[in-house]
Parts: C-alpha cells; sequence; structure tokens
C-alpha cells in the first residue's frame, strides 16, 4: 500500500528519535558531513541538467513567474533561478499538497475504500534556509507519534538541495529569527558564488546524488571563508527587523491577550486567508468528500484551510466557536508565537516575510505585531494558557484511513439514531468511557461521535442526532451496512481517578450520550464508587433518551437520580420536574466538597451549572466536562478544534474546570 | 425510479446550458443516474413531470414570474443555474435606468421603436430579478459561465441528498493555491476579497481582476475592501461600476 522506502530517511529531530519509526529507518547516529565541494557554474549546471535528464525523480527548483518566483517542475537547469528573493507559495506545497487525494472509494457495489499516498519521488532544488526550518517544523506535527501516513510518503521520498539566500526579500526579517542560514536538514546545500558554487553535503543521499551526476573537488578554505563572508554580508541586508527575541514572543502575549492591537488590526482584515495559505509553517487543513457524476465512486480529499477564515470553527448547527474577526485574527498570531512553541519546541514563524507582502490591507506581518506590542506599554490580565502535557496514546495506523465496520443493529429514538455497531476485523474498540470515533460514511464525510456504550465487549454502540449530510445519511442505513470507523479518539474520562468517589452526574439533552458510557460502566462496578447522583434535563418529555435504562434505574436504590424538563407543552405532559437542569440542583444532597460532578451538555448549559455547583462551594477541580468543537482529523493535526492552544479531540474533550477556566476560548 | 430533471431558461445567454451539453463524457454518467425529460439547449421532447428544476436566466416580465411559479410548483428541487438566475447577472445593471432609458438606449430612433410599448408583452417593463426574488431556490450554481465541475458537483450533492454547500470564503483563496501574482501587484483591482470562491480564480490566473460574477460572500467584508482599494488609488466610480456589474444592489444568497 504504501510507496516503497526510497533512502534512509534524513530528518532533523530535536528530541529523542520517535519510537514508532523503524530502527533502519533513521540513521544510526546523528553523523554531522561536513564536506564542502566546490565546481564551476558550468558544471553546475550540467549537474542540474543530468538529475533532470537521467534521475527517476521529478527534478522542481525555482523559476521566475513575472516578477516574482515559484518552485515548478524544470525541463532545463537554465530556468533555475538561485538569486530570488522569495517564492509566492513555500515548498510546502509538495509535501502537503494543496489538494491531495486521501482515499477513493466505490459507492456502487459492495463496499471498497482505498487509501490513496502515492508519492512522487521528487528533487527540490532552490529552498532557501526559513523554509528548510519550516520543513522540519512541519516534520515534527506530521511525523511525530502518530505520523500523518500521505506526509511520511511523501517526506521519505523527497531530496532537499538547498540553496543560501543571495537576495534578501523586502519584508523578509529571517536574520532576526536566525532563519536566514542553515546547518543541517538538507541533503545538498548550494552557495552560489557566482563563477562557481560551493555545495555542501549533509546527507549520505545529498552526498551519493553528488557523486553520481559530477565530479566535484572539496571547496579549499579560500572558497569556504568566501560562503561564511556571503553569509555575513547577507545577515545585514534585511531592512526589517524584530526588536524582541523570538523566545520572549511567547511571554509578550501572555500579557497581552486584551491589547487594543488586536481588534484595530482586524477591523481592516479582508479574512481572505492569505496570510495563512501562502505560510511555510501554516498546516491546517480541511477533508471532504465527493462523490463522481455518476454516482459509482468516490473521493476524501484533504485541502488547505487557514484560521483567519470564519467557517474554519463553523459547526452543524450553526454556531462559530471563533466568532468575532478580532479572536480569528489574534489566534494566528498566539499559535505562532505561543501555542506550537509551547507544544513542539518551535516558534512556527520563520520570517520570510509572504504573509507581510501577500496581504492587501497589510496587517499580517508578525514583525509589526511584536514590535508594536514590544514598544507599548499595555498589558492585560494575563493570560497563561498553557498547554496540558498529556502523553499522547498510540493511535491505529494508518491514521487517516477508517476501519471498516458493519451496523449490527439500529433503533429510532426521539429525533436520534441508535447503532450497535461491529469492527469487520473482529476486534473489539477499545475504549474508556468519554472517547469519541469519527465515523465515515463514504460520500458524505466522516462525523466525530461518541461511544455511548461502556467499555467492554466486541460491539459499541452511538446515539446519532439528525443534523447535516453525514448524519442524515447515518439515520437512513440498516442493519447490515458499512461505514468506516477511526478511533477511539480524545481522552475519555480517568475512570481509575475516579475510584472510590461520589459522583454527581449532570447531562443536558444529548450530553447524555457520552455520559452513558461512565454512568453504565459505574453501575456494572458500583461497589468501586461512592454515592452515585444522576441529574438529567430534556428539553421536552418527549426527548429523554434511553427510557428502558432510565427505568431500570428507579428500581436500584443504591443511586437518587432526577429529571427535569425545560418546558411541557401539548398532549404529552409529564408529573416531574419542569425548569432548567440547574433547578434540581438545590433538590439533591450531596457533600460540594467531597464530590466529583461529570457535566455534560449544550455548550450553554455549562455556565449556569457551573456556577450554581461553584455557589455551593464545590472546588473548581472536582468539575469534570466534555467539550465540543468543529472536527476533522481528530488526532490533532487538522488544527480546526482548538480552544486557544488545545485540541479538543487530543487534550479533549473531557477536561477538568480548573485546567480549563483561564481559556478565554472554552466556554 | 431515477429522478426527473428539466432545464428552463429565461433572461440568458444560454452560455450555462452549454456548459452543461460540454460535460462531454460525464453526461453520460448523469444520464445514467437521471431521466432528463427537458432540455431545449439539446433535445426537442418536454415533459412537465419532472423533480428537478435547474433555471438558467434572470426573471424579467410578468409572463416570466408566472412561468416560473408553475415550473416552482411541479418541481421538488429547484436549482439555479449561472450568475443571471443567481444574481441577476449583467442584465440586473440595467436595473439602475427606467425601462424607457433602456429602451432608448438599446434602440435609439430606429424604426419600429414605437411598437417596443407597454402594450406588447415582450417589452413589458423590464426589471431584472434573480430567481430568489421570485420563488424559493434549494440550490445555487454561480458564476458567469458555470464551472463544469462545480455543476458536477452541487448536481451530485443534490442526487444524494446532501446539502449542496458553496465554498464561504473568497477568491483569494483560489488564488493563493494556485499561486498566482496577485492582480493589484499588476496595477489592476479585483473583487476576489468580496466574491465567493469556486471559479479556480480564472481570472486573476490569467491576470485581470475578479467582476464578482459568482456574488459576493454570506459575510463579505466590504468595508475592509473598501480600504483597500482606497490604498491602491481606486476611484469610487470605478468601485461602484464593478460592484454593480453583476451584483447590482446584492447582498449574496
Ligand atoms: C467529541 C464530539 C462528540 C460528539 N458526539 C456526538 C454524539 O454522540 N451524537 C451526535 O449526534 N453528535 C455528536 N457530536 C456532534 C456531531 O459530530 C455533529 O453533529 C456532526 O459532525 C455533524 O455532521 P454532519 O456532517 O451531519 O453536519 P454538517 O453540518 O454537514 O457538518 C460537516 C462537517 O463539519 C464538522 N462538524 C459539524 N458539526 C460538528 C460538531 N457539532 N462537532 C464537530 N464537528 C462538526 C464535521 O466534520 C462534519 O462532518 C459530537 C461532536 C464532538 C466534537
Ligand atoms: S508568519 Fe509570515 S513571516 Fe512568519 S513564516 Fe509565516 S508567512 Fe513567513
Ligand atoms: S492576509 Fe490580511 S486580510 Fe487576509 S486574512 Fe490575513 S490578515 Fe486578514
Ligand atoms: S450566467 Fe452568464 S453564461 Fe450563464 S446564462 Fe447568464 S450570461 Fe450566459
Ligand atoms: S488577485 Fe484578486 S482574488 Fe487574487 S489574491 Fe489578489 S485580490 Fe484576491
Ligand atoms: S474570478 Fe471573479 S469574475 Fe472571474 S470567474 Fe471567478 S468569480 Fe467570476
Ligand atoms: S486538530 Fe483536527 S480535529 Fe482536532
Amino acid at each position: 500500500m504504501f510507496g516503497v522506502m526510497e533512502r534512509n530517511l534524513h530528518i532533523h529531530y530535536p528530541d529523542a528519535p520517535p519510537m514508532h519509526l523503524h530502527r533502519d529507518e533513521l540513521p544510526n547516529e546523528p553523523v554531522r558531513y561536513m564536506n564542502k565541494k566546490i565546481m564551476s557554474k558550468d558544471n553546475w549546471l550540467s549537474f542540474v541538467d543530468r538529475l533532470i535528464s537521467d534521475d527517476r525523480r521529478e527534478v522542481v527548483g525555482v523559476q521566475s513567474k513575472g516578477e516574482k518566483f515559484v518552485f515548478d517542475p524544470l525541463d532545463n537547469a537554465k530556468d533555475l533561478k538561485l538569486d530570488h528573493d522569495v517564492t509566492i507559495l513555500p515548498p510546502k506545497k509538495y509535501l502537503l499538497p494543496t489538494c491531495e487525494e486521501l482515499m477513493r472509494f466505490s459507492l456502487s457495489d459492495g463496499f471498497e475504500m482505498e487509501s490513496c499516498s502515492k508519492a512522487v519521488p521528487r528533487i527540490i532544488i532552490g529552498m532557501h534556509p526559513y523554509d528548510l526550518i519550516a520543513i522540519q517544523q512541519m516534520d515534527q506535527v506530521y511525523l511525530g507519534k502518530n505520523p500523518d501516513e500521505n506526509y511520511k510518503n511523501r517526506r521519505e521520498n523527497t531530496l532537499i538541495i538547498a540553496s543560501d539566500i543571495l537576495t534578501v526579500s523586502d519584508r523578509s526579517f529571517a536574520a532576526s529569527m536566525g532563519t536566514c542560514t542553515v546547518s543541517d536538514g538538507f541533503d545538498l546545500l548550494v552557495t552560489d558564488l557566482g563563477d562557481a558554487v560551493v555545495v555542501e553535503e549533509g546527507s549520505p543521499a545529498g552526498t551519493e546524488l553528488l557523486s553520481k551526476y559530477t565530479s566535484a573537488q572539496d571547496a579549499g578554505e579560500g572558497d569556504v571563508a568566501k560562503v561564511t563572508q556571503l553569509r555575513q554580508k547577507k545577515q545585514v541586508e534585511y531592512k526589517v527587523a524584530v526588536d524582541v527575541d523570538k523566545k520572549e514572543w511567547a511571554g509578550l502575549l501572555e500579557q497581552n491577550y486584551e491589547h487594543t492591537v488586536w481588534k484595530e488590526r482586524s477591523e481592516k482584515c479582508l479574512e481572505c486567508g492569505s496570510c495563512t495559505l501562502v505560510c511555510p509553517t501554516c498546516f491546517c487543513y480541511d477533508v471532504e468528500d465527493t462523490a463522481s457524476i455518476g454516482l459509482k465512486d468516490g473521493v476524501r480529499t484533504r485541502t488547505w484551510d487557514g484560521c483567519l477564515l470564519r467557517d474554519f470553527t463553523l459547526i452543524g448547527s450553526g454556531e462559530v466557536f471563533r466568532e468575532s474577526k478580532e479572536d480569528r485574527y489574534r489566534h494566528r498570531y498566539y499559535r505562532k508565537g505561543k501555542y506550537l512553541p509551547e507544544r513542539y519546541g518551535f516558534v512556527a514563524c520563520v520570517g520570510c516575510g509572504r504573509c507581510a507582502t501577500q496581504c492587501l490591507p497589510d496587517i499580517a506581518d508578525p514583525a509589526d505585531i511584536f514590535n508594536t506590542l514590544h514598544g507599548s506599554n499595555m498589558r492585560g490580565e494575563p493570560k497563561i494558557l498553557a498547554i496540558p502535557k498529556v502523553e499522547e496514546p498510540d493511535m491505529a495506523e494508518p491514521l487517516l484511513t477508517p476501519r471498516p465496520a458493519t451496523i449490527k443493529r439500529v433503533e429510532k429514538m426521539a429525533a436520534e439514531t441508535f447503532f450497535e455497531i461491529e469492527l469487520d476485523d473482529g476486534q473489539p474498540l477499545g475504549h474508556v468511557p468519554g472517547q469519541f470515533v469519527e465515523v465515515s460514511v463514504f460520500g458524505y464525510g466522516e462525523a466525530p461521535i461518541s461511544i455511548s456504550s461502556p467499555p467492554g465487549g466486541n460491539t459499541f454502540e452511538l446515539v446519532v442526532r439528525t443534523v447535516g449530510d453525514v448524519t442524515s445519511k447515518l439515520s437512513t442505513l440498516k442493519s447490515g451496512d458499512k461505514i468506516g470507523i477511526r478511533g477511539p479518539l480524545g481522552n475519555g474520562f480517568d475512570v481509575e481517578g475516579l475510584k472510590g468517589k461520589n459522583l454527581l452526574f449532570i447531562a443536558g439533552g444529548l450530553g447524555i450520550v457520552p455520559m452513558r458510557s461512565l454512568i453504565n460502566h459505574v453501575l456494572n462496578k458500583r461497589e468501586d464508587f461512592g454515592e452515585v447522583t444522576i441529574l438529567y434535563g430534556a428539553k421536552h418529555p418527549k426527548e429523554f433518551l434511553f427510557e428502558d435504562e432510565i427505568f431500570r434505574w428507579h428500581e436500584r436504590k443504591d443511586i437518587v437520580h432526577k429529571f427535569t424538563v425545560d418546558q411541557c407543552t401539548g398532549d404529552v405532559c409529564w408529573e416531574g420536574n419542569i425548569g432548567v437542569i440547574t433547578t434540581l440542583i438545590p433538590k439533591v444532597q450531596f457533600d460540594p466538597k467531597d464530590t466529583t460532578a461529570v457535566v455534560i451538555g449544550p455548550p450553554i448549559m455549562y455556565k449556569f451549572v457551573i456556577r450554581d455547583l461553584k455557589g455551593l462551594g464545590m472546588p473548581d477541580e472536582n468539575i469534570l466536562m466534555s467539550l465540543e468543537r468543529r472536527m476533522k482529523c481528530g488526532v490533532g493535526k487538522c488544527g480546526h478544534c482548538q480552544i486557544n492552544g488545545i485540541y479538543v479531540c487530543k487534550e479533549g474533550p473531557v477536561f477538568n474546570y480548573a485546567e480549563i477556566k483561564g481559556y478565554p476560548e472554552a466556554l | 425510479m431515477k429522478p426527473r430533471v428539466a432545464f428552463f431558461d429565461f433572461a440568458s445567454c444560454e452560455g450555462c446550458q452549454l456548459q452543461v451539453v460540454n460535460l462531454e463524457e460525464s453526461i453520460l454518467d448523469l444520464i445514467s443516474v437521471v431521466d432528463v425529460v427537458s432540455f431545449r439547449e439539446a433535445m426537442k421532447e418536454h415533459s412537465d413531470e419532472y423533480d428537478v428544476a435547474f433555471i438558467e436566466g434572470s426573471i424579467t416580465r410578468p409572463i416570466d414570474e408566472e412561468r416560473l411559479k408553475k415550473i416552482r410548483g411541479n418541481a421538488k428541487l429547484l436549482v439555479a443555474l449561472g450568475a443571471c438566475a443567481c444574481i441577476g447577472g449583467v442584465q440586473g445593471m440595467s436595473n439602475e435606468w427606467s425601462p424607457e432609458e433602456n429602451k432608448k438606449e438599446v434602440y435609439g430612433d430606429l424604426p419600429g421603436y414605437e411598437h417596443t410599448g407597454d402594450d406588447n408583452p415582450f417589452f413589458e417593463k423590464p426589471i431584472h430579478k434573480a430567481v430568489n426574488e421570485v420563488v424559493k431556490v434549494d440550490a445555487y450554481i454561480p458564476g458567469c459561465p458555470i464551472d463544469r465541475n462545480e455543476f458536477a458537483k452541487i448536481a451530485t450533492a443534490v442526487l444524494m441528498g446532501k446539502t449542496p454547500k458553496l465554498p464561504n470564503y473568497p477568491v483569494c483563496v483560489e488564488c493563493k493555491k494556485n499561486e498566482n501574482i496577485c492582480v493589484f501587484e499588476l496595477g489592476e483591482f479585483c473583487l476576489g476579497p468580496v466574491t465567493r470562491a469556486g471559479c479556480n480564480a480564472i481570472c486573476p490566473q490569467y491576470k485581470s481582476g475578479c467582476e464578482g460574477c459568482r456574488g459576493f460572500l454570506d459575510d463579505p467584508q466590504t468595508n475592509a475592501h473598501k480600504e483597500v482599494l482606497e490604498k491602491y488609488d481606486v476611484s469610487v466610480e470605478e468601485m461602484l461600476k464593478r460592484y454593480n456589474m453583476f451584483n447590482f444592489r446584492k447582498e449574496g444568497y
């Protein structure tokens, strides 16, 4: 299924080598190739021509497009530019294409899907140091634990011939970012000295390429000195500088969440997304299913997306989580200067200046923003916004391809549909309460759905409310139909940690669906837990889910439970409580200091429930909740589900209120 | 039974229907899943029994409104095809003037001019309306002319029971993905930042500014866009002319 391994993977890992890679894929120890060769300009050109004609890989390089530059396939070494200032798009387009097929599936007969991760083997020539550093950052995100199979395959099939910067771009501030030169990460690095070219070898593959297609002498001390001089000379040619060291960006941002600059600048924003699309360190994406016009087959495609676009956080109900222009505008800077640095250890801006050049209102330049923040003494309430340190679990590989599964049982509920599902490989799902799966209905898409059944058993249960494309189609499926499953995903509840605790469950509406997994687990192992109280509210008596199970709660003497409805109209009336869920809280007895509350419901419910629990003296850390955000990947890559810097799909959806309350985007 | 599909044209150049005819091999695929019962551009037969009606053209005269309402009554789903149907199209510009002024402009003092009076049903005060100004529209396929790939995408969505979704981001997004040079840097100006993407930024690809034929976004950032136009010294006159070309007093759909 995956392409043949081309060569030893030569990728820069700042931390320990990731354990998921096979030993033989990694260099045994980080060998530093310091060999520098020199060749005449003519020899360099014929080397490139030989690559084009004799190497089986596609050769792409920097070329002119009008007054600008782009990476494009090379026909002739003469078209290659080494004196470009910057390309319109960064070379990320070769590793994470603007649009790529993730899988193809058949819609007509039976159930067939095939993942598409073919990679065109490629040599990229002319990559500037800042772009190379950006690719090293992408490697960390896409190749770290749980690698993205398509990215990995492309990366392993890419050979990089970097080039020193000869023309400094007008808006670049790479010198301030320490990204205008590199010492590793390339296979070869060329420095054009005018009449001659110095080539530094950076990997065995680079060395092999040189020896195969040319014969170059070792560079002399004088040549090496010329390279150093050139770099030093260029370093002072930058017209833009950032006055504050990038290591201090995070601190500056913590102090200035409420700075007026966000609102002022964002008012000019076109919401065009250009600043994120052209950025070498922006790598959020969207996924979509489309069918062929004869409805015989279809493809799932992945395309570039960006947080400056309004619909980036839009969910089926019409809610947009990052609602204001100001919030969207600010998010980009926080992601670059604070969230990613804390998560991965790198500042996600390499100072290429593309965003500044491409933003028509000229408000996207990080140099300008950080200089403004640095120079102003406006300080609001500090916001620390730390990323929770969570051990990332091993996920089933491949990451992007669902596992086939079969619907075993379907039941219509109030406005929802209940499904019992079995994976076709016969494996149990192996989830913990609070986790979710990504459900694929081919041709319609994928949707995150909570697992409603307790752990154990060879099947698992979902309850789906009809909202949009995926959920509507799901609601028409029958027993025996096939779907795709990815997961279990997310953190789930710390069931071990809850042992011995008194538990207060507060569920509103659909919140009962994920909560049922935990409730049933607790009821199955009742002796492991303290007092159990369940409060459950629905809009209308008709909307209660799992009536049979609820009925059985009545027979149990070891739990307390109460129900409420927001309103009771028409023919179906009801003798229970009428009023919002908070009206039940005073009706039950619990020791707020010695009880853990588990709260799941619609976004608006949290505010009021938390207010009342705190009012009773419950400490923040005793409140657990499960949050919903727009999701696509479910594995912490696509960027959609972020609450500030937290990925709900990975660090959530279960959160402790004490941990999350400081995040302005949380509740 | 396969869904029955009909195509109707109103005030238009029929360019959009032509795009459908030009689907070439894909048209066979389409026909394998639908029955086309009416399509003047491609066939002689006609039937009033259909499930999905595609409407091309803007709605101009009272008799057209009547005809459209009848079609709406017959169809389960109604799809507006092309800029004329979605937003009124270029002819919407003429709404700026009175029918008399328009007539004068077009026919001048040519003989026969007097027969184009209000008594002639073909010249009843033409006001160009988008289809959704007359009846409910279930799906839009914008553009002048429409993009064949988008037609395929929306048509399959309708057939599969999916919500036919159009991009709700500006043309600039596609422009960047295609690595175009922004026409503002070439001394041109562009409505791309306020216009709904989906055409693959075809005009900027050929170095000319977007004219907004696909209509505005749900929430176009017109103030920010005006500031940019001012920054690039585009006069208010030029700006309005371009804004009104396809989107005369329209606020998107
Ligand atoms: C962790 C989690 C657990 C959930 N559990 C359940 C559940 O148990 N039962 C249930 O009925 N619903 C659940 N939802 C909501 C459910 O995911 C959405 O209703 C569903 O994605 C809508 O998809 P659609 O294609 O029908 O709608 P469309 O509006 O067509 O959505 C298109 C796409 O946008 C994304 N999206 C839209 N709405 C949401 C949303 N609310 N949350 C996340 N992504 C969204 C999805 O990728 C979806 O495929 C859960 C959401 C999350 C985040
Ligand atoms: S934020 Fe701007 S300057 Fe920084 S890497 Fe991205 S495009 Fe380049
Ligand atoms: S490029 Fe500028 S105008 Fe466009 S989204 Fe980014 S900040 Fe806004
Ligand atoms: S939208 Fe353009 S191409 Fe289509 S019918 Fe109208 S004028 Fe012709
Ligand atoms: S040419 Fe037009 S659409 Fe393209 S980026 Fe520039 S303003 Fe946007
Ligand atoms: S660029 Fe603008 S005018 Fe050109 S096809 Fe696209 S939407 Fe229409
Ligand atoms: S990062 Fe993609 S859904 Fe969380």
